[in-house]
Parts: C-alpha cells; sequence; structure tokens
C-alpha cells in the first residue's frame, strides 16, 4: 500500500529528487553554527505572521468607522480570537528581533562574501519588507497609540525637499492620517508586502540552497584555508530536527507571551482628540524616532528631521550595497566588525535612551 | 430698531471713536459712551438724553433712589415694551419693591441694591448673553461684589458668607465646572428682582423643582408634619442652604457627624430604622466597589464583561434610587431597593468572576499544551544525541 | 545489544509521533474553533436588536442593552418607532418613557425629555443621542448614527 502511493507520486512528483537533494545537502559544524538557526526561525516566525494573519482577516474590517470594533470583536467573542491576535502581534516583534538577529550574525560572520552578494542584498531587503510589515500593520487596529504614532512617522517623510508632500499623500492617501490611510496600508500589509516579501524569500532560500551555508574567514583559516576540512553535518535529519526544536521552543515561547501579557487593545483613535502623552512608535523604530529628537531643526540650510532621515536611508542603502562596496581583504572585514558594532552599540545607547526618558 | 447712524452721536463720542485705541485716561463720561455702544438700548434707539438730564457732552449723574423708577417708565409699560419683543415681562419694578432691596431703596437707603447695579448702567446686555451679570454663570459673582463684602454686609447685620459657601457646594460646582446652567445659583432660590430670603417654606418647592422625588417622599412621610409642627424647613436641616455639598451613606446614622444625630440617638425604633438604612446602604456600596473592582481586571486582562457593565449599572442605578428612597424616613421601599441593588451588583460581580475563571482556563490548557511541548522537545533532544554521528 | 538500541529508537520514535501529535493538536484546536463562526455574527457595537415591533403599543417605551450602555425604544401615540441613547445627559441615570406625560423621563432629577429627544425639562444639559431605528420583519434594529 505504502509502496503503492509511493510508486503513484514519484511518476508524477519530483519528490525523490527533492528529498535525494536534502539528503546531500550538509550544514557545516562549526563553534558558530548556532547562529545558522536565526534564519530559519526568522522564516517560521513569517509563516506564523501568514497563518496568523489569514486568520485575522476573516474577522477584521479595514475602515475607520469598523476597524477598532472588529479587532474588539475578535479578541472579545471569537474563540481563541484573542489568542490569535496576540500571537500576530507577538511573532511580528520576535520576527523583526530574529531578523536584526540574522543580519547581524551573517554580517559579524561576513555571509555575504562573494558568492552570496544577492542573498545578502534580498535579505536586506527582506529586513526593511519585515519594517515596513511592521509599520503597515501597527496602524491596523486603529487605536489611540497607532493613530498617532502613524500621523508622527509619516510626518517625518514630509521633510524631504520636492517631493515630501506628494510622498505623504501616497503614504496616508491623503492630506492627513484618516481612514483612508488605513484602507490603503491594510492593503499594502495584507496583500502588496506579502506578496513582494513571499516572492523575496524564494529567491533567498533559493540562492541559500544554491550556495549552502557560508563558513566563516575564521573558522576557513582554522581549517588551513581548505573548506572541505570543515566538519559538516548532514541537513536531514541533524540539522532539520536542531530546526524543528528550535521552532517548536519559539512556539512555546509565543504561547507563553500571548496568554500572560496579551497585547493590548488601548483605546479607539479619536482623530480630534489631542495627541496623548508618551505616544512612540514599536521599539524597533525607536532609536530612529529618538535620533530625529537630537538633531538641530536646521543643518546647513536644510531641514534637519530630513538631514536626520537621509542620512539614516544613506545607511540603509549602504548596508543593502554592502558586499559590492568591500574589498575581500581581512582589513576591510575587520572595519565591517567595528562599523557593525559601532550600529548595534548606537541602535542600544538611543533605544534605551528613549525608554527611560519615557518613563516616568 | 436701527443703530444711530454716525452723524447723530454725540461729539464725545465722535472724539472718541477718532481716538479709538488711545492709551489716554477716559473720562466717566467717555468711559460711558463707550459702554453704551454695546448696550441693548443703543440699539433699540435709546439715545443718553432718554435718561439724563442736562446738555449734551455734559450730563448728570442720576440719583441712585431714581434709578428703578427710571427704568420702570419702559419697563412696566407693557404697550410700550411690546413692540420690542412680543413676549417681554414687565413686572420687574413691581417685583422689586417687594423686594428686600427695593423696600429699603424707598425708605431712602441707597447703598441697596438697584437695577444699574446688576444689570449695568451703560454697558446693559440680555440675559441669555453670557457675558452679562446676570447670565446664569455669572449672577454668583455679581450679588457676591456686594453679599460677599464684609465691609458692605455688616451694618446691615448680615453675614457676608453665602456666597462663598455656595461656591464650595455640589451647585456652583455643577454651574462652573460643568456648565450645567439649570444648577440653582442664588437667584433660582432667592429670585431676582423679588430677591428676599426665601421662607422656611418655600425654599423646599425651589428644591423640589429637581429633586421632586425626594420631596414627594419626604412629603408623605411621617417628618413632614413633625418639621412643620417645630417650624424647620424641609430640606435644609439636613442639607443645610447655600453649602450644600454632595450627600455621602455616613451622613445617614446616629453616630457624631451624622445628619440624624442632633434630634435621634441609638435607642427605640427610629434608631434601629436609621442603623438597618445605614447598612443597606453601606452593603449596596460595598457590592458595587467589588464588583467594579473584579469587572475591571477582567477587562485589564482582556476579557469581554458587557453583561456584567450592564448589571453593574443596574445595581447603580438602584444605589441612586435607594439613596432617594431614604427621604420615605422608613424601612421599606428603601430595603428593596437597596436589596434589588446588591443582587444586580452580586450578578455583576459573578460575571467577573466567570470570565477570571476563563481566564484560569487559558492558562491551564496553555499548561498543558505546554507540557506537551516540553515532552516534545525533551524526546527530540534525546533524539538528536541519538542520531548517527556524523564524522 | 544492536536490537537493544534499535528497539531504544524505535520507542523515541513512537513517543516523538505522539507528542508531535498533541503539540500538532494543541495548535490545530484553536485554529478551529477559531473558524467556527461565534454566536454573535459580527460586533455588536454599530446594531443591535430591540426586541419585536409588534409588542411596542403607540405611546409606550422600552429599554434595552446596546453594548455596555443602555438604549431607549419609544413609539410615539402618532405609531412612529424612535430610539435614542438612554443614558440621561445630566448624570447619567437611565431614562424610560412616561405614558402620561408622553415624554422620556429620568427618574434622578425630574428630567424630562419631548418625543424627539431634546431636553424640555429639569437639568439635563444636552438633548439625547438619536439612533436610526429600522424594522426587519418584526424586528426593531437600532444603530448608531456614523
Amino acid at each position: 500500500m505504502n509502496g503503492a502511493v509511493r510508486e503513484w507520486l514519484d511518476e508524477r512528483v519530483p519528490l525523490a529528487d527533492l528529498v535525494g537533494a536534502l539528503r546531500h545537502k550538509t550544514v557545516p559544524h562549526h563553534r558558530y553554527s548556532v547562529w545558522y538557526y536565526f534564519g530559519g526561525v526568522t522564516l517560521f516566525l513569517f509563516g506564523i505572521q501568514v497563518g496568523t494573519g489569514a486568520l485575522l482577516l476573516l474577522y477584521y474590517r479595514p475602515s475607520a468607522a469598523e476597524a477598532y470594533e472588529s479587532v474588539q470583536f475578535v479578541v472579545t467573542r471569537v474563540p481563541f480570537g484573542w489568542l490569535v491576535r496576540s500571537i500576530h502581534a507577538w511573532s511580528a516583534n520576535l520576527m523583526v528581533a530574529g531578523a536584526f538577529a540574522h543580519l547581524f550574525s551573517v554580517l559579524f560572520l561576513h555571509a555575504y562574501r562573494r558568492p552570496r552578494e544577492l542573498t545578502w542584498v534580498s535579505g536586506m531587503l527582506l529586513l526593511l519588507l519585515t519594517l515596513a510589515f511592521g509599520f503597515t500593520g501597527y496602524l491596523l487596529p486603529w487605536n489611540e497609540v497607532s493613530f498617532f504614532a502613524t500621523r508622527v512617522g509619516t510626518d517625518i517623510v514630509a521633510t524631504a525637499p520636492l517631493v515630501g508632500d506628494f510622498l505623504v499623500r501616497f503614504m496616508r492617501g491623503g492630506a492627513d492620517v484618516t481612514g483612508a490611510t488605513l484602507t490603503r496600508l491594510f492593503g499594502f500589509h495584507v496583500a502588496i508586502l506579502p506578496a513582494i516579501a513571499t516572492a523575496l524569500v524564494a529567491f533567498h532560500l533559493l540562492l541559500v540552497q544554491r550556495h549552502g551555508m557560508s563558513v566563516p574567514p575564521s573558522v576557513e583559516q582554522r581549517a588551513n584555508g581548505d573548506p572541505s576540512a570543515v566538519r559538516q553535518m548532514p541537513f536531514l535529519p541533524h540539522f532539520l530536527l536542531r530546526d524543528l526544536f528550535a521552532w517548536t521552543a519559539v512556539l512555546v515561547v509565543l504561547a507563553g507571551l500571548s496568554t500572560f501579557y496579551p497585547w493590548e487593545l488601548g483605546t479607539k483613535a479619536d482623530p480630534f482628540a489631542p495627541a496623548p502623552a508618551g505616544i512612540r512608535p514599536e521599539w524597533y523604530f525607536l532609536w530612529a524616532f529618538q535620533t530625529l529628537k537630537y538633531v538641530p531643526p536646521s543643518v546647513v540650510g536644510l531641514n534637519g528631521e530630513f538631514v536626520a532621515a537621509a542620512a539614516m536611508g544613506a545607511g540603509a542603502l549602504g548596508a543593502v550595497l554592502l558586499p559590492f562596496l568591500l574589498r575581500g581583504t581581512p582589513r576591510a572585514r575587520r572595519a565591517v566588525v567595528w562599523v557593525g558594532l559601532g550600529v548595534l552599540g548606537f541602535m542600544a545607547v538611543m533605544t534605551s535612551l528613549a525608554l527611560t526618558e519615557g518613563a516616568p | 430698531m436701527k443703530r444711530q447712524p454716525w452723524w447723530r452721536l454725540t461729539p464725545t463720542a465722535i472724539a472718541l471713536i477718532a481716538t479709538t485705541g488711545g492709551a489716554r485716561a477716559q473720562s466717566p463720561e467717555e468711559a460711558a459712551t463707550t459702554a453704551f455702544r454695546d448696550d441693548v438700548h443703543a440699539a433699540a434707539g435709546v439715545t443718553c438724553a432718554s435718561c439724563h438730564t442736562g446738555r449734551e457732552g455734559r450730563y448728570d449723574p442720576l440719583p441712585r433712589t431714581a434709578i428703578a423708577p427710571l427704568c420702570a417708565r419702559c419697563h412696566s409699560d407693557a404697550a410700550y415694551m411690546r413692540q420690542f419683543d412680543p413676549q417681554v415681562r414687565v413686572d420687574q419694578f413691581l417685583q422689586y419693591q417687594t423686594s428686600a432691596h427695593g423696600r429699603r431703596m424707598a425708605e431712602g437707603e441707597p447703598r441697596v441694591a438697584t437695577c444699574s447695579d446688576c444689570h449695568r448702567a451703560h454697558g446693559v446686555r440680555r440675559v441669555r448673553d453670557a457675558r452679562s451679570p446676570v447670565a446664569p454663570i455669572n449672577v454668583a459673582t455679581t450679588c457676591a461684589r456686594c453679599h460677599g463684602d464684609p465691609a458692605r454686609m455688616t451694618p446691615f447685620g448680615r453675614d457676608a458668607a453665602p456666597p462663598a459657601d455656595w461656591s464650595a457646594g455640589v451647585h456652583a460646582a455643577a454651574l462652573v465646572e460643568r456648565g450645567d446652567t439649570s444648577a440653582p445659583t442664588c437667584s433660582s432660590c432667592h429670585g431676582s428682582h423679588g430677591a428676599t430670603p426665601p421662607g422656611v417654606t418655600s425654599a423646599a418647592n425651589v428644591c423640589a423643582q429637581c429633586h421632586l422625588r425626594e420631596a414627594e417622599l419626604f412629603r408623605a412621610s411621617p417628618k413632614k408634619e413633625i418639621f412643620d409642627a417645630i417650624g424647620e424647613a424641609e430640606c435644609l436641616v439636613c442639607h443645610g442652604n447655600h453649602r450644600i455639598e454632595a450627600p455621602v451613606d455616613s451622613g445617614v446614622g446616629v453616630q457624631d457627624g451624622a445628619v440624624c444625630a442632633p434630634c435621634h440617638d441609638d435607642a427605640g425604633d427610629s434608631g434601629a430604622t436609621i442603623r438597618s438604612v445605614r447598612e443597606g446602604l453601606d452593603r449596596l456600596s460595598g457590592a458595587v466597589a467589588t464588583a467594579d473592582a473584579i469587572l475591571t481586571r477582567a477587562e485589564r486582562a482582556g476579557m469581554l464583561v458587557d453583561a456584567g457593565r450592564i448589571a453593574l449599572r443596574e445595581a447603580r442605578e438602584h444605589q441612586v434610587q435607594s439613596r432617594v428612597l431614604v427621604h420615605a424616613f422608613a424601612g421599606t421601599p428603601f430595603t428593596e431597593a437597596a436589596t434589588q441593588g446588591v443582587a444586580a451588583a452580586r450578578r455583576a460581580q459573578d460575571t467577573g468572576e466567570a470570565a477570571m475563571r476563563d481566564l484560569q482556563v487559558r492558562r491551564r490548557g496553555l499548561a498543558v499544551a505546554t507540557l506537551l511541548v516540553l515532552a516534545f522537545l525533551i524526546t527530540l533532544g534525546f533524539k538528536i544525541r541519538r542520531l548517527p554521528d556524523f564524522h | 545489544m544492536a536490537s537493544d538500541v534499535s528497539g531504544r529508537r524505535n520507542i523515541l520514535n513512537w513517543l516523538l509521533g505522539i507528542w508531535g501529535g498533541g503539540v500538532f493538536g494543541s495548535v490545530l484546536y484553536p485554529v478551529a474553533r477559531y473558524l467556527v463562526p461565534p454566536e454573535i455574527a459580527e460586533a455588536t457595537t454599530r446594531t443591535v436588536s430591540a426586541g419585536s415591533a409588534a409588542a411596542l403599543p403607540p405611546n409606550s417605551g422600552r429599554v434595552v442593552p446596546f453594548g455596555s450602555q443602555p438604549a431607549i425604544v419609544i413609539r410615539t401615540p402618532g405609531g412612529e418607532l424612535r430610539a435614542f441613547s438612554a443614558t440621561c445627559t445630566h448624570l447619567d441615570c437611565t431614562v424610560q418613557y412616561r405614558a402620561d406625560l408622553q415624554r422620556i423621563w429620568c427618574a434622578c432629577h425630574n428630567g424630562q425629555y419631548d418625543l424627539t429627544g431634546r431636553n424640555v425639562e429639569g437639568p439635563p444639559p444636552r438633548p439625547l443621542e438619536a439612533y436610526d431605528v429600522n424594522v426587519r420583519d418584526d424586528e426593531i434594529v437600532i444603530a448608531r448614527r456614523s
């Protein structure tokens, strides 16, 4: 029976090829191997987001009049709605954290080197997409905090010369944050961004399969420049089971966080109310938010906020194109580590400043 | 009636308009002319000479005793006033003559209030104009100019405390802070043109305009007869007059400081009734507070407790009702309302407790799932360690 | 010895399958429950059923819950249905219909509203918020105006 089914399937689906390829796939095993799991964890969380996001769509209504009520309905009336929504919110945050951990591990292990430049570029674009998911999803419950955070966030774009007004109109779907903004960000969040993200994830994974995992230069050196001397772990079943272990652990953490710290809904947004005190964006935008506070209003005749935002944009662009800007020398790699540590330290300091400042 | 064309303004007024905004000190006449431009009388075609004798630019002030009769020349003439407002009242002067102010003024005492003291002399506005000193929100301030000033009140043997007392009470809070213009101010009880201290019984009639149920209950209760017999005012005995504070449950009782204590002690039927009413009030407010606390906890945890909120609302209404029913001064109707209130609060509490239990179920469900996951992880760990070596 | 090891591995695989099935079940169960439509099909904050229209004779009123707030549905002596928030604008007591006055009345401070919800007597500072009324078959449905 089993054999007959397999035969029937084999004739139609190239399953055996796929399993065979995976059987031959190996993963380098060394003291930094643990960092390889962060990509998988981020992918797993992305899957959770797709799943819970699809579930939320069954009850969510993207209009200013009904968005808040529909989320409230999900949380209070739908069986396990509270769990689905909380997992979606918590998983989003863990996914951002996972993506950042993946990014910095790849950076510090120099996995962006030839021939993996495009893997890096697609990964960086995926990180930016993740942030865009966070930004667009934040407004959807239409509560007070997210409403004003979105207003402030889009205001920064307005500081750009010439195109600023157009960009703000583009993001808000009008002059101000309204129901039109909600519908628009909803469209981005559930259709446009997922389509792009899925394509990019597929591309990213394809490249990972094509090139295999990168071995850090320090490990290579210890193996006297002979990559084949590095121990290899079979992907099937050794690595996959470890991946499974990590994913299940993440799942239980998510369930625990969602049950004990359900994501708050807050109060419904009132566009005519004055902005409440303590408006702040999601934690992963805090460092940028805080930096903008320290920027003088005017820098060499330009709007200070715009200069800071442009500098951050340039930094992001530089990060995306990093593999092409770098020579493959050990000195350049050391510089990358120092710059990476500097950026990480800056983000940490700014975030902690923002957190302590906000505290009463 | 149209405003006056500019060529009919007095030379002083023209000079004043020409130098509008000038910082120099105005003479009394100039100040009067400026104020008069916004006066309702100016719009009605009244001029300086309508009230004042003298020649243009130099008018004589009116003696204070002559002011009210002067105003009455028009304001008591129904046929004349009708052309400005067909529904206007014309009894103000009649009322004024019955008032404490008017009677003294008629006796030749010029220090008491007359029309212009409250309405202003040259900047008279309609009562419904919020800038008018006699608009509901401004009445207390206007009266307090004299009645809150000990220097003015002492010669008449009067206390200057009432305005400050009123300001500390619930009605001032309702009027000034909430902008509830139906809240009583000085004139609501004392009258305006006929202002006079209300008698013992008429004060309760004023209270009954809004506090109808309390008045009905009181008048049907045995207290009514007793209070009438001993000559005590109805509401004022317990609630005071000017400084009427929000009533509190602890006011009911026979202990020191309670409003019943001056007449009642612990003994006898009345003492027992008072104690049982107080117990009922306390039980109800305790039940409401407990239910509210648990509902709030459940809401914070993300649970839906609409049914509980509705029940709590009902309990609060029974609480309001039962506090009203205290004015029946008997056990029965009060106990009924209080019991219903406690029952509603209990229902609200049950809803809250059910929500909290539901929350526990969630956590227990998570615990089961977590155990399964942990078992899976441990087994998986073993499995990984037992995989064939890949070296 | 070898059969011992493979036996132990077999047990391990069995256990893994059982626990894995449990984990899978505890993911699937909430999802399945989530997919089943809830008893109340949509958020009730905008519209709510206010009972039978036939059971509400002219010159009478009925207080119904609207979310966690009360609403009042009245049928005027002329036979028209109207609905308002039942929260008195004075001190938040719940109002009721007084057939003898032909008005909406608040027992707390004798506040009165006419049949269009306007505050006409007593302390209420504002009119009652009016709701839309529709009748589906015999069911009165009231809706908050957007």
